[in-house]
């Protein structure tokens, strides 16, 4: 049958395919485990690297720069893009292209340019005014401005999702505007102001180039580290803290797949 | 209505309302955007047309200089140096695209086949590489094709590279960075369109004894093709103007438009050179865009595709 030597084919490509996906980073956590210096060869396993990691002064504040920038710029991009995502609901019926476009900017601007783009702004700003001085600020800036299309969107499709009647039946329920809001809208959305959170966390956490471009010196965050270090040279440590950043990763992998699991779409 | 100047109507107090209701919801966030990516991209855009001053920073008078630089005119006459990088990075996206494609084609297709109850995981596995932080999985690489690793080896032995070259920092690495990198964007659009596929269309093709090359072209590929150009312009922009992976696996031979322009604010080397460099990336992007808007339309599908 043809069909079925197709489909063998076919079964042997997926497994290739994801030895070539997942290659790299067995690699990376496996080295993180080695007791030799060298990423030539594996000689034993040790947990010498995530010691050394600990009492890394330099790691350490790198993790907590990430820790902050991702958590603020979370919640800023949470509060601007949902008053956004609510506004594009509501004037549905008008004509928003140029918020749109306004919207997908963000999204559809290469990386590079965008970082650049903030930095050469920024140093002008800070040369002529001496504000906005390279660093979390700034990069925390840069951050919610990618952020807020994402939370915008969310937001919006989830009141789209909504049966329009029931805003009529809450203005019918709560007389004044604000009681609206907390006793109706922001539990209606809050499974997308959850996942809203969630993107922009990890957007912000996995963001390097952008980070890279807005950063001071003071201000690494993990990735920048991480490319101080191979470019410095490359040092085993580098392995244990990918390998940590990859676990968070599994975690949330697995996570995921639980919830997707419990609530079928 | 010779009464609305004095006495404004219900409706048009209501109008007013909604008017005062959309700025205070969209203002905050568009005047952000406005402030912190349109107008730092307006100046970029005006310092790619300044001339380069001490420092590398941008001053007046205006000129065409740094387009010149980019086109290879210097100070000692003409040198390909620039335009090499132009064209290296439009063959890597070239060639990185049509591999990817190559790849995730098959891919797609197998999970479709499979178990409805196992196709999340299917998509999830393939995803999963991709949340993990891009500088730490192009490490993975250079730990891997490094001089001395098993997988140098073999391209030695096979005579591919010099004894003790590795297989990075190449050309040949930065292209499988790329594919590792972007196999993800092509593999989710084309499962979509391969989930919507319609197999009546297939059937009919075996019942007029088409070849399966022929049903194949006429029956599924055309089908796929929306899915399919949505994943070449999600792969092919962020490809073009792609810097961590051409800067760690590359070496000088490898690098690509995006390091040319980061090289140009880093060291403050040319400003309005690293700028006139931006434009470029800009205007292929808008390109791919509408590229894509026209032919989604002519498709009839016109399939917003959001990641």
């Amino acid at each position: 049958m043809r069909k079925r030597t197709l489909h063998r084919g076919l079964t042997a490509f997926w497994w290739a395919t994801l030895a070539f996906l997942y290659l790299p980073l067995a690699v990376v956590v496996l080295f993180s485990f080695n007791a030799a210096n060298s990423a030539a060869s594996f000689t034993g396993v040790s947990l010498r690297w995530y010691h050394q990691l600990m009492g890394n002064e330099e790691i350490l504040s790198a993790f907590a720069n990430s820790l902050v920038l991702a958590i603020s710029s979370s919640v800023i991009a949470l509060g601007i893009g949902c008053l956004i995502g609510y506004g594009m609901y509501r004037h549905r019926h008008r004509k928003l292209g140029w918020l749109i476009v306004l919207i997908y900017l963000p999204i559809v601007l290469p990386d590079i340019v965008f970082g650049i783009s903030e930095m050469a702004f920024f140093v002008q700003i800070h040369r002529l005014t001496g504000l906005l001085q390279p660093g979390l600020g700034t990069m925390i800036i840069a951050h919610v401005t990618f952020q807020i299309p994402f939370v915008a969107l969310i937001v919006y499709s989830r009141f789209v999702g909504l049966d329009p009647t029931l805003f009529e039946a809450a203005k019918d329920l709560y007389a004044s505007p604000v009681k609206r809001v907390v006793h109706f809208m922001l539990p209606t959305i809050k499974p997308a102001l959850i996942s809203a959170f969630f993107l922009s966390f990890t957007l912000s956490v996995d963001d390097f180039v952008i980070s890279f471009f807005t950063a001071g010196p003071e201000s690494a965050t993990l990735p920048i580290y991480i490319w101080g270090a191979i470019k410095k040279g490359v040092s085993p440590e580098i392995n244990a803290i990918a390998t940590l950043m990859i676990g968070a990763v599994a975690i949330a992998a697995i996570m995921s797949l639980l919830f997707s699991r419990r609530r079928p779409a | 209505m010779a009464y609305t100047g004095v006495m404004p109507s219900a409706r048009s107090r209501a109008m007013v309302r909604e008017a005062r209701h959309l700025l205070f919801t969209v203002a905050p966030g568009a005047v952000w955007i406005v402030i912190f990516l349109v107008l730092p991209g307006a100046y970029l855009m005006g310092v790619a047309f300044m001339t380069n001053g001490p420092y590398g920073l941008p001053q007046m008078p205006l000129s065409l200089e740094s387009f010149e630089r980019l086109a290879g005119f210097g100070f000692l006459g003409w040198s390909p140096g620039n335009l090499y990088t132009l064209l290296r990075s439009l063959w890597q996206t070239a060639v990185s695209t049509g591999l990817v494609v190559l790849v995730a084609y098959p891919i797609a297709y197998y999970i479709t086949t499979c178990r409805e109850k196992w196709r999340p995981i299917m998509l999830l596995l393939v995803v999963v590489p991709s949340w993990t932080n891009q500088v730490i999985r192009t490490f993975g690489w250079m730990n891997l094709l490094a001089p001395g690793t098993p997988l140098s080896g073999l391209a030695e032995s096979l005579g591919l590279i010099a004894p003790n070259m590795g297989l990075y920092p190449s050309s040949f690495a930065v292209t499988l960075g790329l594919v590792y990198n972007f196999l993800p964007f092509m593999v989710l659009p084309l499962y979509a369109a391969f989930e919507k596929l319609d197999t009546a269309q297939v059937e009919a093709a075996q019942d007029l004894f088409a070849s399966p090359v022929r049903a194949f072209w006429h029956a599924v590929f055309p089908q796929t093709l929306p899915g399919l150009l949505a994943g070449i312009v999600l792969v092919a922009i962020p490809a073009f103007g792609m810097y961590v992976i051409p800067e760690l696996l590359g070496g000088g031979k490898g690098m690509m438009l995006g390091n040319l322009v980061a090289t140009q604010f880093a060291g403050g080397a040319n400003w309005p050179l690293g700028a006139a460099g931006a434009i470029l990336m800009l205007i292929a992007t808008f390109i791919g865009l509408f590229a894509m808007r026209r032919i989604g339309k002519r498709l009839g599908g016109g399939e917003e595709v959001v990641i």
